[in-house]
């Protein structure tokens, strides 16, 4: 009977598809078939864990009864499905316990650890993919989430954050239909842009007034959104810093705040006012004022995420989030190290390995307590707990890799290949460009310029 | 730039206490309808300043073709049960007032020091000069 429920679930759900199908533009490499009809295969995903081929199909074998009627078919099934076992991991991405002893080289693995293996896993998942983040596909044969990957969209940063981060950071701050969402540090808008897709109203600011316009009318936020049929964001160009500067007092406005700070001089973290060190300011002529553009200094980090939170504290409804992404590398710790508001409290920190030393944790926050005005200075100061040094910890995280790698041996040997490489091709590519302009003209002077000759 | 924005933006130059609401001058505007989100214009309204949004379509009105439709001249939007009661077509005008009408090239004026913001492509340039903090 659970069957029948399950078999009508799934008519139903293709009903539904077939009509979705006829809706959109996407081309249906496979037709929609009855449920008896589609192929059918299970990934297993141990993360941390080796499984032979056997020893997959051992836990493929458990879910025979489910008994699905159509053929097994590993390659472009029309539905996947996974099976997720979950155990401990560490910060690197490796087992706690792994069920193999590494080799001496540190990487093979030899015999089995019998303890390690017995032990329960921390969980177990199953059920249907419906999108895959990549270039997967998924029953349809067309891949939802890959319409709204970067590679499809018009324009796009360095900072642009990749549609499935932004998807989950919606998530977790609960955008929805309705919603008002903002992100103060907008950049090319790729995080608002799945909020709108969740159908939140949606609001950003940035002080970088080239980001928020664009390379052109055709190839700017605005022009995402198009591209995807949604309603335009509200834009400002601002300095989050003064955001009551800005802003004239309001009520609680926002049910989310979802955005992905600017860490450090990469991402070009900035806020109003003059770049002079000793703090004379040359006053604008009247005549100037108009064209000029205005200077910006340094915003250091400890001062990003304090405003940021005190801003969300502010302008969020009771029971609104705030998510935000933070890159930490291996010393950071999420007791001391998160930067706190006395109106906030951390719902979930999640973490995300990305290299040896460096990995990403995506915050959430829920304001708990309303904002009172009068304690602004008292909320700024103690945003951290272990004073500034802990935000030291996750800006110019980029130089600090650079730093760190300059330290390990073989470092010079890697460079001076790289600036090799690098001389290499850039000849290649003169020599080639010559060629064909030597093609195009018939007859050689002897006094041509044959610059691949030289050096 | 929509007058949802408008409605929240002020001038702070050298500290000024008198920059809200911005004057607006238009150069070009778009009108371009969209549907009534019903329940997102209820949570919005009574954190809306009413006299400023009225001010700003008297502002922008005769830019608009088709001219902005009336709105009350005195509302009192804090109360978001007595909103509720308020009839389909005040709702109707008041979405199409806050979320239907873009300024794209003008300026934001500031009531106390004069001091102007330019719209650019729709975004509102807010950031100031280094001796106006």
């Amino acid at each position: 009977e659970a069957e029948a429920e399950a078999e009508a679930q799934i008519d139903s759900e293709l009903d539904a598809q077939a009509k979705y199908n006829k809706d959109t533009e996407h081309n249906n490499h496979n037709p929609i078939k009855p449920y008896h009809e589609r192929s059918w295969k299970i990934t297993i995903h141990t993360l941390g864990s080796t499984y032979t081929r056997q020893e997959q199909n051992e836990m493929r074998s458990k879910f025979s009864f489910l008994q699905f009627p159509g053929p097994v078919q590993m390659k472009h099934p029309d539905d996947e499905y996974l099976f997720i076992r979950e155990v401990e991991l560490d910060a690197m991405g490796g087992a706690v316990y792994p069920r193999h002893c590494k080799g001496e080289d540190g990487k093979t693995k030899k015999e089995l650890i019998p303890e390690n293996d017995a032990r329960p896993p921390l969980a177990c998942y199953f059920g249907r993919v419906l999108g895959n983040g990549t270039l997967g596909r998924n029953w349809r044969g067309s891949n939802r989430l890959f319409r709204y990957s970067l590679k499809k969209r018009t324009y796009l940063g360095p900072t642009s954050m990749d549609s499935e981060l932004s998807l989950i950071m919606t998530n977790l701050a609960k955008v929805q239909k309705g919603s008002f969402a903002f992100d103060p540090f907008v950049g090319t808008g790729s995080i608002l842009l799945t909020a709108a897709l969740r159908g939140a109203q949606t609001f950003g600011t940035d002080i970088d007034l080239r980001v928020l316009r664009g390379r052109n009318p055709n190839e700017n936020i605005v022009s995402n959104f198009q591209q995807y049929g949604l309603p335009p964001p509200e834009l400002v160009r601002s300095d989050n810093s003064i955001y009551h500067r800005h802003f004239r007092k309001h009520l609680p406005l926002f049910d989310a705040i979802v955005t992905d700070p600017p860490y450090g001089i990469r991402a070009g973290a900035r806020k109003s006012g003059s770049r002079r060190g000793d703090g004379e300011v040359r006053p604008v002529l009247e005549e100037y004022r108009y064209d000029h553009v205005a200077q910006t200094r340094p915003y250091a980090v400890s001062d990003v995420m304090a405003d940021l939170l005190n801003v969300a504290a502010m302008t969020l409804v009771m029971g609104g989030r705030l998510t935000y992404v933070i890159p930490s590398m291996l010393d950071f710790n999420e007791e001391e190290d998160l930067p706190r508001h006395d109106c906030l409290k951390v719902v979930s920190v999640c973490y995300q390995p990305l290299q040896t030393e460096l990995g990403r944790r995506t915050v959430t926050m829920e304001k708990v307590k309303e904002y009172d005005d009068r304690k602004r200075d008292e909320y700024l100061e103690g945003t951290w707990v272990n004073g500034p040094q802990s935000a030291e910890k996750v800006a110019n995280i980029r130089e600090r890799l650079i730093e760190a790698a300059k330290k390990k041996p073989g470092y010079e040997e890697k460079a001076a290949w790289r600036k090799q490489k690098r001389k290499e091709t850039k000849e290649a590519k003169k020599r080639a460009k010559l060629e064909g302009a030597d093609q195009g003209v018939n007859s050689k002077s002897p006094n041509s310029n044959d610059d691949s000759e030289r050096g | 730039m929509r007058l949802l924005t408008h409605n929240f933006l002020k001038s702070n130059v050298k500290g000024t206490e008198n920059g809200y609401p911005l004057n607006i001058e238009v150069t070009t505007i778009n009108c371009e309808e969209s549907p009534l989100d019903k329940l997102f214009l209820l949570n919005l309204l009574p954190k809306v300043n009413y006299p400023a949004l009225r001010t700003a379509v008297q502002q922008i009105s005769q830019h608009c073709v088709p001219p902005l439709p009336e709105i009350p001249e005195q509302l009192d939007v804090s109360d978001k049960e007595s909103n509720q009661n308020l009839d389909h077509e005040t709702l109707k005008n008041l979405h199409r007032v806050l979320f239907d009408v873009y300024l794209i090239e003008g300026w934001l004026v500031c009531p106390d020091t004069g001091r102007k913001f330019p719209v650019k492509e729709g975004i509102p340039n807010m950031i100031l000069h280094e001796d106006e903090i």
